[in-house]
């Protein structure tokens, strides 16, 4: 189990190597001077040149991808070159909206999803089970920016229960809690949907497996066995999925941190491209390239404890 | 029997959880404040977050507004229509000569964290600061003509300069470039303010940033004069106009800008307890053409295309009728705005000019922001051009890109022939004229326009003082613009704002707020 981990670790770091790369690459091939942008009109070529200098933008592309990575390997992600805040503070400030967000998205997807699956699955060509299939591919089909205006407009603007904007008073968790609800719905929403439909298929297919027909032939509880056998082994493409989905809900970040006025990740680097601010740029990036890996890294540890024949198989 | 004994206290599991949702369910029901007045907070919008606020290195228009509430300064613009000038924080400023003002800042100023009194001496230390090319101050040209500021005693001080200077009163003094700060608080943090500012001097201090989120300003418990009117101040930066009306809308703000597109039905029907108002903006939109390479190296080609531009309608579409059109760079209200442009919508004599040339049927590019209100007027020029027989390709480009397209360091993939931009003012009007001179091909004179008329009166009218004379000057370094045949001016865009029938704004003629003069109504 160690070594798979460790191996798992290796592949990030290298996933995050190639992404970084990748990044720079990117970077460098679209126009735009960032020292230009950053000082705006009334600069003087002079002092556009002075923080080209100071950004190290002067540098050749790959020298500045070494400094890059060998800072970053000591926990130096840069600085800002216009406010000198260092990028890793920066970064890390926003870092916690978007986690609790995504966090938050991923609770409502797991504790409404995982059961409607469950449900539509023991109910099978039923009539609850097929409200639950349009009801699933509906929200799955109508896209999130839509689900979170209607909701801004209704629970916010009209009824007034919820906040339209922010993330909340600093130190009031109530107000932070209250914050949340509307743009972690809007994200999660989706993934409601989609895990009740992988359940229901993966469960489907357990409740015919031959232990679960052994267990009912001994007489357990029905509730017993799909909760204790069925489901244990139905949920484990679900966790893969969440691995997975964690990184398209931090890209989906973006769009509710606009229309929320949250701060956040998603809302930093998409102002960092529009301003050419490399820096943050990269430094959010590896960020949450980082974060992503590791998540990737826990789901399949969380698989291989769940599922005797995938941790047999790590040796 | 041990159940029974602690029956009357327990609750199991069920009971909690069923407990615990009534209990969220109650309070998320229990509607919120419809209004965010209250409690002596105001809560408004800016545009963006604070970056730099330091007078010396700001970067935006909200670095401005905050720094103009916590800093003190020798003459304050007032709130109302007009643009004019008042004295700030002092006993008496006087212009002797016009290479010469006396000042005597009032007596109980001081800057917070210990760095006492605001003298003279900071006086000094602020305006030469700004002034020396060694501080790399973008601002410098503010104080293009400072000489020194001369300190008399510690309140009292002469500002020497080495020649007139007409935008000293309406922009230098008045704006962020006479805001003082503490010559000791800067040494302390080693010459620059960044996001977190030392020695705040003026009637609110900065008591907590929270990045992205907030800027809470507080009333300064040591300004000894006419004390703000709210407790608390919350600016909270929201990019998305859209997202910010609706925030108003959902009691989160008392006072916000709204979209150009939000106006006309705001207006017409609020927010309930609103006021919605329109205001000219200063800036100034305009079609430009580079004059390099063919086809618009042709004077009469360029001529027609600004007979071939309804301008009404192209200002009409982009801002749904809320904006007026542009009769030049210099918006109404300040020395140099124009009554009439000198070439017309005519798209016979377009047509008439194209085919002298022997230019029907040419295709030029035309590059845009991507916004919406750009899209909106590019296709309206687009189907403005088609009609007279020219092919006009529109490529729109995010805010990185775009503008770095005019520039030394302009991608050469993307050569520029016709693109649509628009530049922010101050209120003078050489603030509009600057970008256009010879000196600025380059950098931000992307229509490579050049006459030597032109850039003579745009460094005379810095020095003119007598406001008619400066008038005409403007007047007629906007008709060599246009004689050019570079330049088809647009609009000067309208700024729409909503606040609660509470408050009473303090706003420039320009729509922009005086935080600190901000009061319940």
């Amino acid at each position: 189990m160690f070594a798979y981990a460790m191996r798992r670790l290796g592949l990030g770091a290298t996933i995050i190597l190639v992404a970084m790369m990748i990044l720079f690459s990117m970077i460098y091939l679209i126009p735009g001077d960032p020292a230009s942008v950053a000082l705006g009109p009334r600069a003087t070529p002079e002092m556009i040149a002075e923080l080209r200098s100071r950004m190290g933008l002067d540098d050749p592309v790959l020298v500045q991808f070494w400094n890059f990575v060998s800072s970053a390997v000591q926990g130096n992600l840069g600085v800002e070159a216009l406010s000198g805040r260092p990028v890793l503070t920066v970064v890390m400030e926003q870092l916690p909206f978007t986690l609790a967000m995504v966090l938050c998205s991923i609770t409502w997807a797991v504790l409404l999803g995982i059961p409607l699956g469950c449900i539509a699955a023991v109910k099978r060509g039923g009539f609850v089970d097929r409200v639950i299939g349009v009801l699933s591919v509906a929200v799955i089909a109508v896209p999130s920016f839509v689900v979170a205006i209607y909701a801004l407009l209704l629970f916010a603007v009209h009824l007034k229960w919820l906040p339209a904007i922010g993330a909340g008073e600093s130190g009031n968790l109530k107000s932070q809690l209250m914050a949340l609800i509307l743009p972690s719905l809007a994200v999660g929403l989706g993934w409601i949907g989609y895990i009740a439909r992988l359940v229901r298929a993966s469960m489907l297919e357990t409740l015919e497996a031959g232990h679960i027909r052994t267990a009912r032939a001994f007489g357990l509880p029905e509730r017993w066995i799909i909760y204790n056998y069925a489901l244990r082994i139905a949920i484990l493409p679900t966790v893969t999925l969440l691995g997975v989905g964690i990184g398209h809900m931090l890209s989906s970040s973006v769009f509710a941190e606009i229309v929320f006025a949250r701060p956040g990740i998603g809302k930093l680097v998409y102002e960092a491209i529009s301003t050419r601010n490399y820096p943050l740029v990269t430094g959010a990036v590896l960020v949450t390239t980082a974060f992503f890996v590791l998540v990737n890294v826990l789901a399949d540890l969380v698989i291989g404890l769940l599922d005797p024949r995938v941790r047999a198989s790590f040796n | 029997m041990k159940n029974n004994e602690t029956k009357g206290f327990a609750v199991n599991r069920r009971q909690l959880l069923v407990g615990t949702g009534a209990l969220s369910l109650s309070s998320l029901l229990f509607p919120r404040n419809a209004s965010a007045a209250t409690g002596g907070i105001l809560r408004v919008r800016s545009y963006s977050d604070l970056q730099v606020l330091d007078p010396a290195f700001m970067m935006s228009q909200s670095d401005q507004d905050i720094m103009q509430a916590i800093f003190t300064k020798l003459v304050a613009r007032p709130a109302g229509d007009e643009w004019t000038w008042a004295p700030g924080d002092v006993e008496s400023i006087e212009q002797l000569d016009e290479k010469t003002i006396a000042f005597k800042l009032r007596d109980q100023l001081g800057f917070t964290d210990g760095f006492g009194q605001v003298t003279a001496d900071d006086v000094k230390f602020s305006f030469e600061r700004i002034a020396d090319p060694a501080t790399g101050s973008a601002y410098a040209g503010d104080w293009a003509v400072l000489k020194e500021v001369e300190v008399k005693d510690t309140l009292s001080g002469v500002i020497h300069l080495t020649g007139p200077f007409a935008p000293l009163w309406t922009t230098t003094l008045p704006g962020s470039s006479g805001l003082i700060v503490s010559r000791k608080a800067l040494a302390e943090v080693g010459g620059k303010i960044t996001t977190k500012p030392v020695g705040q001097s003026g009637p609110y201090i900065m008591k907590e940033w929270q990045p992205k989120q907030r800027t809470v300003l507080v009333k300064n418990p040591d300004w000894k004069y006419e004390q703000g009117a709210y407790d608390e101040i919350h600016i909270l930066p929201i990019e998305d106009e859209k997202t910010a009306e609706m925030g108003y809308e959902a009691g989160d703000l008392d006072y916000t800008w709204t979209a150009v597109s939000s106006i006309k039905r705001l207006k017409e029907n609020p927010p309930a307890d609103t006021t919605v108002i329109e205001k000219p903006s200063l800036a100034f939109v305009w079609l430009g053409m580079k004059n390099t390479t063919a086809p618009l190296d042709n004077q009469n080609v360029r001529r027609a295309i600004q007979h071939a531009i309804d301008t009404a309608a192209v200002v009409d579409a982009a801002y749904y009728g809320a904006a007026s059109t542009a009769t030049g760079i210099i918006a109404p209200g300040l020395s140099g705005h124009r009554d009439a442009n000198l070439f017309a919508y005519d798209p016979d004599k377009a047509r008439e000019l194209l085919a002298a040339e022997g230019a029907e049927g040419i295709t030029v590019t035309l590059d845009i922001l991507n916004k919406t209100e750009r899209l909106t007027a590019a296709q309206v020029i687009q189907a403005n051009l088609a009609d007279v027989g020219i092919n006009c390709e529109i490529r729109q480009h995010d805010s990185g890109t775009f503008w770095n397209l005019g520039g030394a360091e302009a991608d050469p993939n993307f050569p520029l022939q016709l693109y649509l931009s628009r530049f922010s003012m101050y209120p003078d009007p050489s603030w509009a004229t600057a970008w256009f001179t010879t000196e600025q091909i380059g950098q931000w004179n992307w229509e490579h326009f050049s006459s030597e008329e032109f850039d003579e009166l745009n460094k005379a009218g810095q020095l003119e003082l007598d406001e008619a004379k400066r008038d005409e000057m403007y007047k007629r370094m906007q008709d060599i613009m246009e004689e050019s045949g570079q330049y088809v001016f647009l609009t000067h865009e309208v700024v729409g704002v909503e606040y609660r029938n509470s408050v009473a704004p303090a706003i420039m003629p320009n729509a922009m707020p005086l935080f600190d003069k901000f009061k319940p109504a």
